[in-house]
């Protein structure tokens, strides 16, 4: 069930199962094969994806160079979903099979509108995953 | 039920490392699957405190070589 697997999602994480099945029926599914590319650095973002399956590798493109492998559990696609701007970096899916669940940027704002306190939850989270992220990026880099 | 969001720093080895939640608390010795290739871990540390169900643990690996 998707709300099972959101609940593990750092993202959602004190959100009530009401809640749950509203962010549950913005999501949609998409497998996608070893090489494929789920956007390109410098395009237009206007989704986010939540792995649930499989990992995904952040490519950044000058210099060409891997900076991190996304597993089960985690968001990526955020940065153009909080700032509007373009893609940070190339995602690209490296083992099979890779699956993630798709929220329009548009949907979620109208779900965050609509629903403040889910708004409130999930962009708190939000701040604490890339806080999560950057600990990491300055651990890889001592 | 307890998640550990794992950060996941390879040495030894040009790999980017990762982070990836688990259900298991990862424990030194274990082998792990970052993306297709196998690890192992020599370190583990908590990074911050739990907040609720979530757990946020370190943990540095190297590439697995069995003798």
């Amino acid at each position: 069930m998707l709300e099972e697997i959101l609940r593990g999602v750092e993202l959602f994480d004190g959100l009530t199962d009401d809640d749950l099945e509203q962010v549950a029926s913005l999501c949609q599914e998409r497998e996608i094969a070893p090489g494929e590319l789920l956007v390109k650095e410098g395009d237009r973002g206007d989704e986010l994806f939540i792995i649930t399956n499989g990992f995904v590798e952040v490519l950044l493109e000058t210099p060409r160079r891997v900076v991190v492998n996304l597993g089960r559990g985690q968001i990526t696609g955020e940065m153009a979903l909080v700032d509007g701007g373009p893609r940070s970096a190339t995602l690209r899916a490296i083992s099979e099979p890779t699956v993630v669940q798709v929220i329009h940027r548009s949907d979620f704002d109208n779900l965050c509108d609509s629903n403040t306190r889910l708004g409130y939850i999930v962009f708190r989270n939000l701040a604490a995953d890339l806080s999560f992220k950057l600990r990491h990026r300055n651990l890889s880099e001592r | 039920m307890a998640v550990y969001k794992i950060s996941y720093v390879v040495i030894g080895s040009d790999h980017p490392g990762g982070i990836v939640n688990s259900n298991e608390r990862p424990q030194v010795g274990d082998q792990v699957k970052i993306g297709e290739q196998l690890f192992e871990t020599i370190e583990v540390f908590e990074l911050m405190p739990p907040r609720k169900d979530f757990h946020y643990i370190h943990v540095t690996c190297q590439p697995y070589n069995p003798i």
